[in-house]
Formats: C-alpha cells, structure tokens, sequence
C-alpha cells in the first residue's frame, strides 16, 4: 500500500481505501484477521494513531470487526459492502466531473459525449465498444 | 488552586502560554501559546528562522522564555528542569556527545544520567541500526549519528519523545531507519511526539496534529485531515481582471494573474462558493483540493504580502 503525502486526501482514507480494495479483490477474506496496528504503522510507515482512525472508519461502515484481544477480523458482508463503497466512491468522482462540466458551461449531451469517449479510451480492447455516432 | 494544577492540566504533555523568547533586539518567538495532548503526535512545521528550535529549546529548559510560561508533562520547566528531562527523550538539532567516546561508552554515560535507563531496549536499537558499540563518535555519518542519538532519546523509556529536525540531510534509506526506529517506539508506548521539520511528509507520517509556526507566531494548530477537509483553494475567473474589494471571511492567501483569481479560504464551506460566485465581476468559480505541503506556502506566502 502506498501513501502519497502529496494528495489532498488524508492519510486514514488512504489506508482505508487501500484496504477495501483489498477486501474487494479478495486479498482478506471475510473472517480473516487484518494485520495488526503495529504491523501496518510500520508497514506503511504512518504513525499508528492515523492507522487506528482508518480502522475504526471501517469498523464504522461495518467492513471489519474487532475480536477482544484478538484483533481485527473481516466482517462476513466485508466483500459485499467493499464493493458498495467502491462504487459510491466512484459516484462521487462523476459527480465532481459533472460538476466540473457544469461550471465550465458544457451541455447534458457534450458531457455524455465525453464520458462515453473516456469509457471507450480505457476500456482494455480500445474500440471494442460500437461507437454512438456510427450507430445512428 | 487554579488552573496550572497538575492534575488539572494532565490531560495535556506541552502547554505553552504567551511564550516570548527575545535575543537582543530580534524576538525569536512571539505570543506563542500551544497545547498537545497526551498520546498525540505534533509536527511544528516552519520554515528556517521561524522559531522551531528556539521553542524546542525552551520546552527542554535549555532556554529560558522571556515572558509567559511552558509546562511540560504537567510540570513547570522553569522549576524543574531535572524531572522534565527525565521523562522527556530529546533529539537535539546538535549533538552533543563527545567525538572521541565510543558508541557503547556514550550510552554508559547516559545509562548512568537517567534513573529508568533500559539495557534491553537500547541494546535492540543499536543492533537494529547496525550501530557498532565500538566505533567512535567521530567516526560516525551524519545518519549513524542521529540514530544514535533517537537510541540514547528512548532507552530511558520516556513518555514523550521531543525531536529537533532530526531527518534534516539524511539520505532517504537512514530517514526510513529513523522513521521506523520513532514508529515502533511509539507503537510500543503509546508516546507524545512533538517533531520540527520542514519536511511535509515527514509530518504527515509522524504527526496527527501540525502546527505552523512563521516568524515567531503560530499561524495555524489543527488536527491534519480537518485542515486538509477545513481549508481549499478555490479558483474563479474575474471578468475585469479585478479582484472584489469584499472578501469571504477565512481568507489565508489570495492570487490575481490576469482574469484568474486564485484565493485559498479556511473554514471551507460550500456556502463560501455560492458567495464568491454572486460577486459582481465574477465568472466561474471551482474548488481545487490542495495537498498539506501547498496549504502552508499559500499560509506563508499570505504572511508574507500581509506584512
């Protein structure tokens, strides 16, 4: 997990996001222990009360548990609800990009237009996706 | 008793009230009051000349204030300077040990100043720095010689942790020796930190609270991710090149180039944008986020036009 102590987002969400996507791709399994405070703190090189903030906001979201004195495990939904959250996050990021466009007066068809550009410039095939205007 | 009880004020590791510090004629530290928790770490950011080593130095009883008080793990430093240096370890920005002792006989010799001093702890670390008992002080690179003095500043199992710059010019492999020698002392323990540096990501890996500090005055003291969520830079594009003569309340650096005005606010809120964009003279208006290392130059550089 790297952190980039360049970026506007804090630290904790960081780490908390690194770890979702971790429990999304199957990295922890539900009803496995995460590492522990001490092992992450070192591990990426964060003090471990910023990695404490980043487990307790995902204890919050119901992502992980902790066992008394056993340490913190993957919920049983941990997979489910990972994934929940990723796409949340991904509808934030559309929202800003929408807003972005808003303010820089593009209109509702210029920003489909451009969404469906990006889509079809990262997808892995490159022109795999039948393109709309050919299609009308 | 009042407020400057022990217990009373337990809760807190560093408090600083109305501190001055003047040399001469130039005062170093101005008005400067600051508290941390205990169990927080601190990070006291500024750049060179802004008053980080002389406060350092005032909280270690080193220095004397001019005026105004410092208390440190609910004592008084002024009254006693022997039980705060105790329970403190202190990374000074100059070391001073004596150049011809060898490691093992620098730690005999603090192993003999501290009352809680532990054998097994600063055994561990210099095994973990790869520091050779034996070699002389002065035989040391400017990295062997910090992590010998973060060993000697924790083998005495303090209850807070105080470090000068400590990373200032080391290479990157021994600033992550040093990084992780100061994690794992404070995993084990639970420590207060306060750090000075200049390095915005050295604090944000140490640190949970900043502190910044320009030309002797504290500027800003603030949990890190309610800075980073509480202060954005927001970019708008002035019709007539013209910055508006009302500004939104919280501004900390403004910027006109030409039709683009970028103005940085704290205390952001949504509220702030709607406000700018109804603003004669204003057209589009967008918020950019800022990492922590670009809000403290636009807190500097707004110092800096101010004055």
């Amino acid at each position: 997990m790297e952190i980039d102590t360049r970026s506007h987002i804090p630290i904790y969400l960081q780490i908390a996001d690194g770890i979702r996507d971790a429990v999304a791709s199957g990295v922890y399994l539900p009803g496995e222990a995460l590492p522990s405070l001490r092992t992450l703190s070192l591990e990426v090189q964060v003090n471990p009360n910023t990695v404490q903030k980043a487990y307790d906001e995902l204890a919050r979201e119901g992502l992980i548990y902790a066992r008394r004195g056993r340490g913190l495990f993957v919920a049983e939904k941990g997979e489910t609800s990972a994934k929940t959250s990723a796409q949340q996050s991904v509808q934030r990021a559309f929202q800003d990009g929408i807003r972005a466009a808003r303010a820089a007066g593009m209109s509702e068809r210029e920003v489909r237009r451009a969404f469906t550009a990006a889509l079809d410039d990262s997808s892995p095939k490159g022109n795999s996706r039948p393109k709309r205007e050919s299609d009308a | 008793m009042n407020s400057s009880d022990p217990k009373v004020s337990s809760g807190l590791a560093i408090e600083l009230n109305g501190v001055a510090k003047r040399f001469g004629s130039t005062l170093a530290v101005e008005d400067l009051s600051l508290s941390v928790k205990r169990g927080s770490t601190f990070g006291l950011i500024g750049p060179n000349g802004a008053g980080k080593s002389t406060t350092i130095k005032m909280l270690m009883g080193v220095l004397n204030p001019t005026a105004g008080t410092v208390r440190v793990l609910g004592r008084d430093v002024g009254d006693e300077p022997e039980e705060v240096r105790q329970r403190v370890g202190y990374v000074p920005e100059m070391h001073f040990m004596d150049r011809w002792m060898s490691v093992s006989e620098v730690a005999g010799f603090c192993r003999s100043a501290y009352a809680t001093w532990n054998d097994e702890i600063c055994r561990d670390m210099l095994e973990r720095f790869d520091l050779d008992p034996h070699k002389k002080v002065k035989q040391l690179s400017k990295g062997m010689l910090v992590k010998l003095s973060l060993v000697l500043a924790v083998s005495h199992e303090p209850e807070m942790l105080v470090l000068d710059e400590p990373m200032a010019g080391l290479d990157p492999v021994a600033r992550e020796e040093f990084l992780d020698g100061v994690l794992r002392s404070v995993c084990e323990r639970g420590q207060t930190v306060l750090l000075s540096t200049h390095s915005l990501d050295d604090v944000q890996r140490i640190a949970d609270t900043v502190g910044f500090l320009y030309s002797g005055r504290l500027l800003v003291q603030r949990n890190i991710d309610e800075l980073l969520a509480g202060t954005k830079r927001i970019r708008a594009t002035l019709v007539n090149g013209e910055a508006p003569d009302k500004l939104p309340a919280g501004v900390v650096w403004q910027q006109v180039e030409g039709r683009d005005w970028l103005v940085t606010v704290a205390d952001f809120t949504p509220d702030i944008v709607q406000e700018i964009d109804s603003l004669d003279g204003i057209e589009h208006v967008e918020i950019i986020d800022v990492g922590l290392e670009d809000l403290f130059k636009d807190f500097v550089k707004g110092q800096r036009s101010a004055s």
